[in-house]
């Protein structure tokens, strides 16, 4: 059976989400692979999520925030820009291709964008192929 | 902690969802989650008896969770909440799976669209374990509003406001109200005068003792939120502070400049004129050539820069029916010239407009189609022979012909862009942007004139091409808007702002340096972080950001956030694993 990637995307409230939402409301069609969840912000995508997501069997995750100078919040999404860059060196020390975490940038007018970044994404995990860090979570414990 | 009962309703939303999701089989697979009392699923959620069901279910199994697998949240979660309220629920309690927007219409897969629907109900359900009962907050509405934008917009929604008795600041960036209105000498289709029309209603502006006019005024930063917000502005060299409760953003609209398309020649041949242009003429009472001739022949070119990938997509909505006027007004002005009208599409929609395009099409007016993308018309200057000042070469589209047309004075009509301000008052007001530019609604059909923004609205052109009676009609219903929230004197406010755990801040302060509101201040004799739930806007990036896990973005903590993730990929596994 061929690899069906498992992906967990954080999107923002404000345009991401609601650029999702155009995605469905515009009939457009994209990979079935992604599972949504909503925060209200870029900012408060925790590490802790992104890592816990990987640790419970992500093969990939994928942030989405506002365009640079559009967040609602002023500036959240810089501040996941700066984490986003951290944990991507930090996940490949722990063994996880960097690539497996992906951070873009959609504005809530950018539906086909976001259904184009979705089935491209989850085109570049199924390459990759299953990530491999759950079993080696599952092994030490 | 008491014994969680959560319901979980699994939506239709008609044949939307259960076309390519198996709402059944979602429901009996959720029902077997730890906690869950009760799975149904029903054609529509979101009806009075959707609702009633739940309420009814609150009651009959003591229910204290509530999830709901339908729509976005964006559309229908306080409908949902309100239900719960009547239940006697806090409205916090619950929690919606969005399988339509993110499921049923944008997988083609039934199966696997069943599977994923599946998975995001567990972890509505593992997420809504850990909701909270939150307390809602009201604040008081500061009565006055502010204004951005004194065109038909701006004043109509203050003369609305101000004449119900509230104080509105209409600030305007140039030297006089009127906007770009003011500009055009007749209405369309019905030709009224824009200059009598517009004229009265700044002479009842001005003559208003509850409007305060700024001219020659801009926003260049904004305080505050919902009820409260403040702003300075300089007004005679003083600073000036204003304090409102309410904002609508009417800043109107820009003429496309037609310099960048090489065939129409703009600014270089001097007889072709924009369709402001043109309406500064017929307000001057003459239709001329640059040097003082009357034209033999009018053209009016349609479409430019609107309905063409290379500038904008959309379709500008005032042209058509702009043009038909010209074309009108020409032929009362100069009973013995050839009209042209090329137009891609003839789309002059809208009371009256049909019938203009009929009146005009007997008037001896010669309607040309070319089309958008193979080619636009293109305009040269004549030769000495030519008796005209300019050909212009096309394919005519009905005929199949490629044909030329004489030219005294050619006619542009300009499509309507976002104006040059808007991306810097869009960052001011917490307003959203679409790609074009103009400001987006909260929700295109059920919410057009209210924003992303508690407390700031939009009107006119600034949202999307309008004509002057549909922006009208926005700006009213924005005053309608303001004026609710101001006559009931207070609004209910989101209460999801963070929460400092005191036992757990070390007094880092990290927080303090990435909050973006300055919500959080420094308690020196605790030696811990306090949050102004006042101020704050619930983003949560301090609690993502605090390193003892002190700070709790409430609505949004970590143990919610990650109970949904292990909820989601828990089922995915399982599934897959079947």
């Amino acid at each position: 059976m061929e690899f069906e990637p498992t992906i967990v995307s954080f999107l923002c409230n404000w345009c991401s989400y609601t650029g999702a939402d155009l995605a469905g409301t515009s009939r457009l069609k994209y990979a079935h692979n992604i599972r949504i969840i909503r925060t209200m912000c870029s900012g408060r995508v925790d590490p802790t999520f992104v890592l816990e997501s990987f640790k419970k069997g992500a093969d990939g995750i994928l942030i989405c925030g506002c365009h640079p100078g559009d967040c609602h919040y002023h500036e959240g999404n810089y501040k996941c820009l700066r984490r986003y860059h951290l944990l991507k060196k930090y996940i490949k020390q722990m063994g996880i291709e960097p690539e497996r975490l992906h951070l873009e940038w959609i504005s809530a007018s950018e539906g086909k964008q976001f259904a184009e970044l979705v089935d491209r994404f989850t085109g570049s995990i199924r390459e990759l192929g299953p990530s491999r860090i759950k079993e080696v979570v599952n092994t030490l414990s | 902690m008491e014994e969680v009962r959560i319901g979980v309703y699994v939506c239709w939303c008609g044949n939307n969802i259960a076309k390519m999701v198996d709402v059944q089989d979602v429901a009996m697979e959720v029902e077997t989650l730890p906690n869950v009392v009760i799975a149904r699923d029903y054609k529509y959620m979101c009806s009075d008896p959707g609702q009633d069901l739940i309420i009814s279910d609150i009651k009959k199994h003591r229910l204290n969770r509530v999830v709901v697998s339908a729509c976005s949240p964006r559309i229908h979660e306080l409908t949902f909440r309100k239900a719960l309220e009547h239940a006697g629920l806090n409205p916090y309690m619950f929690e919606m799976a969005n399988i339509r927007e993110h499921v049923s219409w944008v997988h083609n897969d039934r199966e696997e669209a069943t599977r994923k629907a599946k998975s995001l109900v567990a972890a509505a359900i593992n997420r809504v374990c850990w909701h909270e009962s939150l307390e809602k907050r009201s604040v008081e509405i500061n009565p006055a509003t502010l204004i951005i934008g004194g065109g038909i917009s701006g004043i109509t929604a203050a003369l609305e406001i101000a004449d119900a008795g509230k104080q509105v600041y209409l600030v305007e960036k140039s030297a006089q109200l009127g906007g770009f209105a003011s500009k055009m000498c007749l209405t369309s289709p019905f030709m009224y005068s824009t200059t009598q029309m517009i004229r009265a209603k700044i002479n009842k502006v001005m003559n208003n003792p509850n409007i305060q006019v700024l001219l020659n005024t801009q926003i260049e930063e904004l305080s505050g939120y919902l009820g409260n917000f403040t702003t300075t502005v300089s007004e005679d060299g003083r600073d000036l502070e204003l304090k409102f409760g309410n904002i609508i953003v009417t800043i109107g609209l820009k003429a496309f400049d037609p310099s960048v398309i090489e065939n129409y020649k703009y600014g270089i041949l001097p007889d072709v004129v924009t369709s402001l242009e043109f309406e500064g003429m017929l307000k001057a009472g003459k239709i001329e050539t640059r040097d003082g001739r009357i034209p033999r022949h009018v053209a009016v070119i349609h479409c430019v820069g609107s309905r063409n990938a290379t500038y904008h997509d959309y379709c500008s909505r005032l042209c058509c029916k702009n043009a038909l006027k010209y074309a009108n007004m020409v032929r009362a002005a100069i009973p013995g010239a050839n009209i042209f009208e090329m137009y891609a599409d003839m789309r002059a929609m809208g009371n009256g407009c049909e019938e203009l395009y009929s009146v005009t099409s007997k008037k001896n007016v010669m309607f040309l189609m070319f089309d958008q993308h193979n080619g636009l018309p293109e305009i040269r200057k004549a030769g000495p022979k030519d008796n005209c000042d300019m050909i212009i070469e096309l394919d005519e589209k009905l005929s199949g012909e490629r044909i030329e047309v004489p030219a005294d004075l050619v006619i542009l009509m300009v499509a309507i862009e976002a104006h040059e301000e808007a991306k810097r008052l869009a960052q001011v007001t917490g307003v959203s942007m679409c790609g074009n530019q103009f400001f987006i609604e909260r929700h295109p059909k059920l919410d057009p004139v209210a924003t992303t923004t508690d407390g700031v609205y939009v009107a006119g052109s600034c949202q999307a091409p309008k004509d002057i009676p549909d922006s009208v009609a926005q700006a009213r219903a924005a005053a309608a808007r303001v004026l609710c929230t101001i006559s009931k004197g207070n609004v209910e406010v989101e209460v999801t702002t963070a929460e400092v755990n005191e036992d757990r801040c070390c007094g880092c302060q990290t927080c303090i340096s990435v909050c973006p509101y300055t919500a959080i201040t420094f308690d020196e004799e605790k030696s811990v972080s306090v949050v102004n739930e006042v101020l704050c806007k619930g983003c949560g990036t301090c609690g993502s950001t605090c390193p003892t896990g002190a700070i709790r973005a409430q609505h949004f903590t970590d143990l919610q956030i990650l109970s949904q993730i292990d909820g989601l990929l828990e089922k995915s596994m399982e599934l897959k694993e079947v």
